[in-house]
């Protein structure tokens, strides 16, 4: 953190932050210029730089170190590689999960997952808990959902992935799933991300629709602050003034968090736009922006789903988009994670 | 003259290495009586910043400045030694207070 003094700073409000930094524990690089002091604060100590900027005298704050340590890329400068059984995540493998929005019944999660595993798609995705924004929407199958789309992914051997709603879930899902989700709505709830952390399954934590990347970090620092390392990052969209699309995709956020982070991230277009013509496109750019896998929406009847129908794909375009993302992760210099491979 | 001018450049850098050196045997004199202080400022429960003394370390040179060091100079060089000087003192009350392996680390 350096902190730059006002020109008419007296000696005794710059004296006064230098008390202030070093009762933060830091040691203080005091730079007296002819205009102007600079006060520079050594430590990895983090503090609010907001209770600095309201001293008196104080033009300046500016942070030099994240407010994120662990998931910070000075803290491991290769890439984190999270491995989902025999499926790695951040490797040269670009990895893309399918499945439907929700599982609705054993017949329709056991046609989805035929869908998928055909395809060559390594890992099944699937709610069974469904935080709808509205209560009167369908919530899910809940325990027996995930049951079925346990069973499922293991006859067809597919790896499962499902959003994990409270804490008090967290055994039901570590007995079901390989990759505990955390989704949009739950990226701050900070008790959830604490208890995930203790455990050792790869987390899949979505960024909020109204978070910033450095919160998404953050979030991240949580379950990692609790020794559990192996996190996915997942940009899903934000909120933004554009109405057209169900979300705005943020596609800079991939190489912004591959610039700040070592964790890998996977990128969701089906919740991003929300409309199905628009899924295809949004997961070839982020393949060729660099993401580490996709999370799709597909349906083998979309047009009765019971939730999300608009956004999951047919069967037949998951199948012509994996050929597309097959071509663009080549020219990438990535390979695409193919079940189907000899 | 390349000859010349070369062995100049060498003359200077080894009186500027044999003051360097001096220096260096000051500066960890100077740290030595830093450390003194802080362990007496913790045994007597001090802050171990001190405006007042640091601001007529740095008065008490600019007074008996000779040049060719202007006095914005030495107020800068003395700050980086007293910004040192506060540091070690720090460290050594919070080792002697129990403090983490992180700061004994700091210290080598």
């Amino acid at each position: 953190m350096i902190i730059v003094m006002e020109r008419w700073a007296t000696e005794s409000n710059i004296q006064a932050v230098v008390n202030r930094l070093i009762s933060d524990r830091f040691d203080v690089h005091r730079s007296t210029g002819v205009e102007m002091t600079v006060l520079g604060a050594v430590g990895s100590r983090v503090v609010e730089a907001g209770n600095y900027e309201l001293m008196n005298g104080v033009k300046e704050v500016v942070r030099v170190t994240k407010p994120y340590e662990l998931a910070n890329r000075a803290f491991r400068r290769e890439d984190t590689v999270v491995r989902v059984g025999d499926v790695a995540i951040g490797g040269k493998d670009i990895v893309v999960i399918a499945g439907p929005c929700s599982v609705e019944s054993e017949e329709q999660v056991n046609r989805a997952a035929d869908v998928v595993a055909k395809t060559g798609v390594r890992i099944l995705r699937g709610g069974a808990f469904k935080p709808r924004t509205s209560p009167h929407s369908f919530q899910g199958l809940g325990a027996e959902g995930l049951r079925l789309l346990s069973e499922a992914a293991k006859a067809r051997n597919l790896r499962v992935v499902s959003e994990v709603v409270d804490h008090t879930q967290i055994p039901l899902f570590l007995e079901y799933v390989d990759v505990l989700q955390v989704g949009a709505r739950n990226m701050q709830n900070y008790h959830l991300l604490r208890e995930l952390g203790k455990t050792r399954k790869p987390v899949l934590l979505k960024r909020g629709m109204a978070a910033t990347i450095e919160e998404l970090l953050q979030a991240a620092e949580y379950v990692m602050a609790g020794g559990n390392h192996q996190v996915i990052l997942c940009e899903r969209g934000i909120r933004t003034f554009e109405n057209y699309t169900r979300n705005t995709l943020d596609l800079s956020a991939i190489p912004v968090i591959k610039k700040l982070s070592h964790l890998p991230i996977v990128v969701d277009p089906s919740h991003a736009t929300g409309r199905r013509d628009k899924v295809p496109a949004m997961a070839r750019a982020a393949v060729a922006a660099g993401a580490d896998g996709l999370l799709i929406e597909v349906h083998p009847d979309p047009e009765h789903a019971l939730s999300d129908g608009a956004q999951s794909l047919f069967p037949q375009q998951l199948e012509q988009l994996m050929g597309q993302l097959k071509l663009i992760a080549g020219a990438v210099g990535r390979t695409l994670a193919n079940g189907l491979r000899p | 003259m390349p000859g010349r001018d070369g062995g100049d450049i060498w003359k200077w850098r080894r009186e500027i290495d044999d003051l360097d050196l001096q220096l260096l045997r000051l500066l960890n004199e100077r740290a030595g009586c830093a450390i003194a202080i802080g362990r007496i400022k913790r045994e007597l429960n001090i802050p171990v910043y001190d405006p007042d003394r640091e601001s007529e370390i740095v008065r008490l040179m600019i007074e008996h400045n000779t040049g060719p060091l202007d006095a914005e100079s030495l107020r800068r060089l003395f700050e980086r030694i007293i910004d040192e000087s506060r540091r070690i003192e720090r460290v050594t009350s919070e080792v002697k207070a129990g403090g983490n392996i992180r700061e004994r680390g700091e210290q080598k």
